[in-house]
C-alpha cells in the first residue's frame, strides 16, 4: 500500500496493466472484478531494488503495443465476462479478427488496424491458454500487484520514467520514420486488400 | 446508398452494353503454379470458377518449350506428344529450382531432368538451359515462371474482358523469404501485383467457406472445427492445422518440405534402372531422349499403381537396352519409404506445433497430385485415427480456388449470400532471427506466430569496448545459423564504450499487414535515457541470389570481433 508514488508506463509491457487509471485511483471499480486489494503485494523496496538480472526477462518481451488502444482488460477487449468459456473466447476472437484484421481495413488505416489486431491476438493468446489465463486472472485479482508482476516478468526497469522517456522518444522516432516513408509512398501504409480496394474505387 | 460497383458481365458477347467491362471492378484472380501443373481461378460473382484454356483444360502443364525465338508455355501451347517434353527443349519443374543455390540437394536432384541443370557447387544459382537447334539456350526459373503467369494472365484477360493487375499466388510453406522475392520478381516481370499465400492455407480458406455455407444452410453447428490440411504435389509437401469457425480460418501451425511426386518418380526410376545416373551423365541428345522415355514410363506406372496393385513395364530404351518388369505397389512403397516417413513426420510435427490432439480433429483434408496415392491416404487416416478423409474438396482445384476466394475477399467484394464473409489469419511458416551466441540461430519471431507481428529480443556485446555489431538475419528452424536461409545483414555502429555484456542491443522484428519484414536495431547502456546510436531500420531480405557464402565471408573477415550474445540473467 506504500506504492502510490509508483508511476506506471504500462503501455509497453506484455501484460499491460488492466484498468490502469483505476489502479492509480487505488479503487477497483468494475463490479465483476474481485475486490481483494493486493493481497500478496510485496514491499515496494524489494520490487524496486535495482536488479540488472531482470533485464534478461525483458529480453523475452514480446510485442510492443500502442498505449492509445490499451483500455480495459483482455476480457473487456474481447467483450466477454471473466467467467467466459473457451468457446466464447474463441468466438469473440474470430469476430474481432473479422473486424480488425488489416486485410479488411479501410484504405489508409492498415497501421492502426494492425495495432488493434495485434492487441486482440494478444488477448486471445493469453486467455485461450489455461495456464496463462490463470496467471492473468491472478494478476487481475491482485490489483496493483499486477503492475509489479507484469513488470518483473516482462519489462522490469527500476527507472520507470527514464525508460518510458526513451521509449516515447523511440516511438516518436519510429512514427517519424513511418511518416517519412509514407510520404515517399503512401501505399506502404495500406494493406494489400486496401490497396486493391482503392484501385477499384479509382477505377469506378 | 452507393451504386453497386459489381455487375456480372453477360455471357454473350453480342450486346452493345459491353461498355460495362471497362468499369469492371478489379477482382484479384487466384493462380496456382505447381511444379508440374498450373491453373487460374476467379470469383465470378457467386462462386469460384476455374478458367479453361482453348483446349478446354482447367489444369494445365507447367512447362515451357524453347523452339524458336519465342518460348511458349503449357497454357497456350500443345505438345504433339508427351515425348516432346523430353527432347531437351522443354523446361519444367522450375518451382523446385526457384531461389535455390547449386549446393542445395533439391537442385542436385534436378540434374536428372531431361534438360540442362548445371551446378558448380559453390552456392550460386544453377545454370539452367534448354536445347534449341543443338544449342543450350540459358534461361532462369524466374523467366519460366513469368512465362506461365503471362500466359495465364492473357488467357484470363481474354475471357474476362478486363485487364488483370492483381493476383493471389499460392506458394509452398517451405519457401524462404528469399524465394518469395524471386516469385515476386517473376510476377513483376508479368506485370502483376501479387499477394503470396501458402497453399494449405488457401485450402483451409476454401474449407472455411464450405463450413460457413453449411451453417447458413442449417446443416452445421457453427462451432469451431479443427482441420488438418495435407497438400502434396510434384514438388512440395505442405501441412496446415486450421481452427475454422465463423468464416475465419485461423492457421494454428504450418509445416512443409520440398518433397513430392518428383522424389517418388526419381526413386522409382533409380529402382527400375539402377545404373541410370551413370548412363545419363553424358547428356547427349540420345541420352536425354532415353532418360525422358524412362521418365514417362515410370510416371505412368506410378499413376496406375494408385488404382491397381501391380503394373507391367515394357520399354525399349534404345541402344539395345530394354526394360521389362512387373512393379508392385509394395515395391513402390518400399522404394519410397523415406519419402512417406518424411510426410508422416511433417504431419506429426504440425499437429504438435498446433497443440492439437487427434481427438480434436474434425476433418482431414487431403489435396494435391499425390493425394491419390493409397499409401498417403492410409498414412493420414492412421495418424488422425479417422476412418475416412474429408470429401467435397477437389484435390487438384482446392489451392487455386482458395486463392481466388482470398482475391475476392481482399478486393472488398460483398456477396449477398455471405459467401465471402471470410478471413484467413496467417502465421509465419519459419522462424526469423539472428546469428548470436557463437554460431547459433536465435529466433526473434518464432515459427507459427500470427501475422502481422512485432517481437523483440535484447542482446549484448562479447568484447570490452565493442563499438560495432554485425546483425546477420536468418530464417529457418535449424539451430546452427548457417543451416538456415540467409536473409541479409547489417552493422550497428557507435555502441558506447563499456565492458562486455553491458550494452543492450535490441533487435526488433516487424512483419506488417503486407508481409513485409523490417528489422529494427538500436543500442543503449543500462539506465541510459536515449539510445546511443540512431535506430537502424532494414527491410529484409537484402541478399541477392541467395549468396549463402556472404555470411561465411563475413565470419572469416571479422571473426568474433563484432558478435553478439543473448543477454542473460546474472548471478
Amino acid at each position: 500500500m506504500q506504492c502510490s508514488d509508483f508511476t506506471f508506463s504500462g503501455s509497453d509491457s506484455r501484460f499491460y496493466i488492466p484498468s490502469n487509471p483505476k489502479i492509480t485511483g487505488r479503487r477497483p471499480i468494475s463490479g465483476r472484478r474481485s475486490l481483494v486489494f493486493f493481497p500478496n503485494a510485496p514491499p515496494c523496496n524489494s520490487t524496486r531494488s535495482p536488479s540488472i538480472s531482470i533485464r534478461a526477462k525483458a529480453a523475452l518481451n514480446e510485442g510492443i503495443v500502442s498505449s492509445e488502444v490499451a483500455e480495459g482488460s483482455f476480457y473487456d477487449l474481447l467483450g466477454i465476462s471473466q467467467s467466459g468459456s473457451l468457446e466464447e473466447i474463441k468466438r469473440a476472437y474470430k469476430q474481432l479478427a473479422r473486424k480488425f484484421h488489416p486485410d479488411v481495413s479501410p484504405p489508409g488505416r492498415a497501421e492502426e488496424y494492425t495495432k488493434r489486431f495485434i492487441r486482440v491476438q494478444e488477448a486471445y493468446e493469453t486467455l485461450s491458454d489455461p495456464r496463462r489465463r490463470a496467471l492473468y486472472d491472478r494478476d487481475m485479482v491482485g490489483g496493483l500487484q499486477v503492475a509489479f508482476s507484469a513488470r518483473r516478468r516482462y519489462d522490469a526497469d527500476e527507472e520507470v520514467p527514464g525508460r518510458s522517456g526513451w521509449k516515447n522518444c523511440w516511438q516518436a522516432q519510429i512514427s517519424e520514420l513511418k511518416r517519412r516513408s509514407m510520404d515517399k509512398d503512401s501505399r506502404q501504409n495500406m494493406s494489400w486488400g486496401a490497396r486493391m480496394r482503392r484501385q477499384m474505387n479509382e477505377q469506378v | 446508398m452507393a451504386e453497386p460497383i459489381y455487375t456480372v458481365a453477360s455471357d454473350s458477347e453480342t450486346t452493345g452494353e459491353e461498355k460495362t467491362t471497362s468499369t469492371f471492378p478489379e477482382i484479384a484472380v487466384g493462380i496456382d503454379i505447381g511444379t508440374s501443373q498450373c491453373s487460374i481461378a476467379v470469383w465470378n460473382g457467386s462462386q469460384v470458377e476455374l478458367l479453361k484454356n482453348t483446349r478446354n483444360q482447367k489444369i494445365m502443364r507447367s512447362y515451357v518449350t524453347f523452339k524458336d525465338e519465342t518460348p511458349s508455355g503449357g497454357v497456350s501451347n500443345e505438345l504433339s506428344h508427351e515425348y516432346d517434353m523430353l527432347s531437351g527443349a522443354a523446361i519444367f519443374n522450375m518451382k523446385r529450382l526457384i531461389g535455390r543455390v547449386d549446393t542445395d540437394p533439391v537442385v542436385r536432384a534436378s540434374k536428372s531432368l531431361p534438360f540442362l541443370v548445371q551446378t558448380l557447387d559453390i552456392g550460386v544459382r544453377p545454370f539452367v538451359a534448354a536445347l534449341v537447334n543443338n544449342v543450350w539456350r540459358s534461361t532462369t526459373p524466374e523467366e519460366v515462371l513469368a512465362i506461365f503467369i503471362v500466359e495465364l494472365k492473357v488467357m484470363a484477360e481474354y475471357q474476362l474482358k478486363r485487364p488483370i493487375r492483381n493476383v493471389v499466388l499460392t506458394i509452398p510453406v517451405s519457401f524462404s523469404r528469399f524465394q518469395l522475392t524471386r516469385v515476386e520478381r517473376a510476377c513483376a516481370m508479368a506485370g502483376l501485383q501479387v499477394r503470396l499465400m501458402p497453399e494449405p492455407t488457401a485450402v483451409a480458406l476454401l474449407y472455411a467457406q464450405q463450413q460457413q455455407q453449411a451453417v447458413h444452410e442449417g446443416m452445421g453447428s457453427g462451432s469451431e472445427k479443427i482441420a488438418l490440411i495435407f497438400n502434396m504435389g510434384a514438388g512440395y509437401c505442405d501441412v496446415a492445422v486450421s481452427a475454422v469457425g465463423g468464416g475465419v480460418s485461423q492457421i494454428r501451425a504450418l509445416a512443409g518440405s520440398p518433397i513430392g511426386g518428383e522424389d517418388l518418380l526419381q526413386n522409382t526410376m533409380k529402382y527400375l534402372l539402377p545404373n541410370s545416373e551413370s548412363i545419363f551423365s553424358h547428356r547427349g541428345i540420345d541420352e536425354i531422349r532415353r532418360m525422358g522415355l524412362l521418365r514417362v514410363v515410370t510416371q505412368d506406372a506410378i499413376h496406375k499403381l494408385s488404382y491397381q496393385s501391380s503394373v507391367q513395364i515394357d520399354v525399349n530404351l534404345g541402344n539395345g537396352s530394354k526394360l521389362r518388369k512387373v512393379l508392385s505397389r509394395e515395391e513402390f512403397e518400399m522404394v519410397n519409404s523415406k519419402v512417406f516417413e518424411k510426410c508422416e513426420n511433417l504431419i506429426k510435427q504440425c499437429l504438435h506445433d498446433a497443440r492439437v490432439g487427434t481427438e480434436d480433429l474434425s476433418d482431414v483434408v487431403v489435396v494435391g497430385g499425390c493425394s491419390y496415392i493409397p499409401k498417403i491416404r492410409n498414412l493420414l487416416m492412421e495418424i488422425s485415427k479417422k476412418k475416412a478423409l474429408h470429401e467435397g474438396i477437389d484435390p487438384l482445384e482446392a489451392a487455386v480456388s482458395g486463392a481466388a476466394l482470398e482475391g475476392a475477399i481482399a478486393s472488398g467484394i460483398g456477396d449477398p449470400f455471405g459467401s465471402l464473409d471470410l478471413l484467413s489469419i496467417q502465421v509465419t511458416p519459419l522462424a526469423i532471427g539472428i546469428r548470436a551466441d557463437g554460431n547459433s540461430f536465435i529466433p526473434i519471431i518464432p515459427k507459427n506466430t500470427t501475422m502481422p507481428a512485432r517481437k523483440e529480443l535484447v542482446f549484448t556485446t562479447v568484447q570490452d569496448n565493442q563499438s560495432e555489431a554485425l546483425i546477420v538475419v536468418y530464417e529457418g528452424e535449424e539451430t546452427r545459423a548457417e543451416e538456415n536461409h540467409l536473409l541479409g545483414y547489417f552493422k550497428i555502429i557507435g555502441i558506447p564504450p563499456a565492458p562486455k555484456g553491458i550494452p543492450e542491443i535490441t533487435i526488433c522484428m516487424d512483419i506488417d499487414s503486407s508481409n513485409m519484414l523490417r528489422v529494427l536495431a538500436w543500442a543503449t547502456l543500462p539506465g541510459g535515457q536515449h539510445p546511443a546510436t540512431p535506430y537502424m531500420e532494414v527491410k529484409m531480405p537484402t541478399v541477392d541470389d541467395g549468396h549463402g557464402w556472404c555470411a561465411e565471408a563475413l565470419h572469416g573477415k571479422y571473426g568474433a570481433t563484432m558478435e553478439l550474445v543473448t543477454l542473460r540473467k546474472k548471478g
